[in-house]
């Protein structure tokens, strides 16, 4: 083994398991709250219940893609000053990712339910839910760049060039689409329209952000910890490896 | 460094010059598509006319997306790569060559596709500078991000499947733009087409900076 | 689908994802983390608290 790493910081600590608790509590809340407790919206009733989870899962998938954008950039123009060679930042950046495309998932799951209660169908072609639907494919290759079998240093670059690139592109989608569905199509487009969340509503939706990113951050500090199991278990069966070859090379002189 | 460009922009070339790859394989291909796509829509004239502009870009899509394969395929079976980082070749240059050989790669196709979309889905054509502007703007969008996808891609085992996936996103912008900007110069719609296709130069533009800036780190050994 | 429907497969699919999620996570790490014979089982048993992100 290469050097024994301090256990309590490869699997749970008391910080991590306090905000575990932190987050179930937080999403029980959010349930009773969002689903029970705040009243059914006069214009679009119950499906307005929807958005307690669809608005800050997108939140939360925008930001945990800024989070990949920024720790790829300083992984690649910072990591020379680091001892690690800055491998922390490339872990953040996989963790964030991986994360934020679970919630785009939900994102894209509770639009679409969503639209069909408000707008009839399940798909508009809403600048938003596009731009969501290219972003959510767009860290979906980024995820699968990250899983090829390569060097930990090349892969990781690789990885944060297409995070830089995704990152750069992600305005021009948003401009793009948004132009492309407020040309021509207004009239469709204000069916839609979300309402004026006020008052009760407004206080459920601002909870549920503060517990869906709790849940989230939860989500990546273990998921960060679990990359840095695999990179360790890497490391291990290749130095097991070469250690066999080694063997196998004494035996036979 | 544009010398530099230039140099692997014609090696390039001069590969595939020798292999015809381009008009052997690929541009039939590409024109099967359009054929293809008249199946889908039941060899609807109105249809295929309206949606002239955008199945075009489809075709170039999907043919350019085999070359930018085949630009790297050579650079990795021979260990190229290797070879460049010891020339004095720099990255940057690599960079712009590579997309410039794949840029001509694509303007080729696109001659051989442009007459064809006209003919078979019997387009007139409006706006000839809007048109050449457009597929220009495209071309060049196209070229840059491919190849910046390309080399993310290149030597792995999983390349044909994985450039697609990283490629099409990032381009996605592209497609639509390239669309509506063909749509206008088709006289299918009246405006926009201009902002459409500045915006394509706007994409080439801000990729290229990215490509000529990052395609170091994508070279470098560990 | 009415609307009471939608609403309880939107919040009932997101959940699943989520702690299906959660779990994945937690459990390759224990998988991992056994593998290497880091943290012992009394380490990795108080991380059982984590099944839990999520909810409905």
């Amino acid at each position: 083994m290469t050097q024994v790493p301090d256990s309590r910081h490869m699997t749970a600590t008391t910080a991590t398991r306090v905000l575990g608790t932190v987050a179930l509590v937080a999403v029980v809340l959010m349930g009773l709250l969002g689903l029970v407790v705040s009243p059914a919206d006069v214009v679009q009733g119950q499906a307005v219940r929807m958005l307690y989870l669809h608005v800050p899962s997108i939140w939360i998938a925008y930001g945990a893609f800024v989070l990949t954008s920024f720790s790829s950039a300083l992984f690649l123009f910072r990591s020379r000053h680091r001892h690690d060679g800055g491998r922390h930042h490339d872990r953040l950046a996989g963790s964030a990712a991986e994360v934020g495309v679970v919630f785009a998932g939900v994102t894209l799951v509770t639009g679409m339910l969503w639209g069909r209660v408000t707008w009839g169908t399940y798909w508009q072609w809403d600048a938003r839910l596009t731009t969501t639907v290219l972003l959510f494919v767009t860290y979906l290759g980024y995820l699968a760049l990250r899983r090829l079998p390569a060097d930990p240093v090349i892969r990781g670059r690789r990885a944060a060039v297409m995070a830089l690139i995704s990152f750069v592109n992600v305005p021009i989608v948003h401009f793009s689409v948004d132009w492309w569905r407020t040309l021509h199509q207004k009239a469709s487009l204000s069916v839609g329209r979300r309402p004026e969340i006020t008052g009760e509503m407004y206080w459920t939706l601002l909870y549920s952000t503060l517990a869906v990113t709790i849940v989230a951050s939860w989500l990546i500090v273990h998921r960060y910890r679990v990359i840095r199991l695999e990179e360790l278990r890497d490391e291990e069966a290749l130095e097991a490896l070469i250690a066999s070859r080694l063997r196998e090379d004494e035996a036979q002189a | 460094m544009l010398r530099e460009a230039l140099l692997v922009a014609r090696k390039d070339l001069r590969v595939e010059w020798r292999s015809k790859v381009t008009i052997g394989h690929v541009a039939p291909l590409a024109l099967l598509v359009l054929v293809v796509f008249a199946f889908a829509f039941d060899a609807n004239a109105g249809l295929l006319e309206f949606g002239a502009g955008g199945l075009y870009w489809v075709a170039v899509l999907f043919g350019g997306t085999l070359l930018i394969q085949r630009a790297f395929d050579v650079e990795t079976e021979d260990g190229n790569f290797d070879a460049f980082r010891m020339s004095a070749i720099g990255a940057p240059s690599l960079f712009l060559g590579k997309s410039l050989g794949v840029f001509i790669q694509v303007v080729f196709l696109e001659l051989i596709l442009g007459p064809g979309v006209v003919l078979l889905y019997n387009v007139r054509i409006d706006d000839w500078v809007l048109l050449l502007a457009s597929a220009l703007g495209g071309t060049l969008a196209f070229s840059v991000c491919g190849v910046l996808c390309g080399v993310m891609a290149a030597g792995l085992r999983v390349r044909a499947t994985l450039l697609p996936l990283l490629l099409v996103p990032v381009l996605a912008p592209v497609l639509l733009a390239g669309s509506r900007a063909f749509e206008t110069a088709f006289g299918l719609r009246a405006e926009a087409g201009w902002t459409w296709a500045s915006l394509m130069f706007v994409i080439a533009a801000v990729h290229t900076a990215v490509g000529v800036r990052a395609f170091g780190f994508l070279l470098e050994e560990g | 689908m009415s609307e009471v429907t939608t609403v309880a497969t939107g919040w009932g699919l997101s959940f699943v994802v989520v702690a299906t999620y959660a779990l994945w996570v937690v459990g390759r790490g224990k998988t991992i983390g056994r593998e290497l014979g880091i943290g012992g089982r009394e380490k990795l048993e108080p991380e059982s608290d984590s099944s839990k992100p999520a909810d409905s």
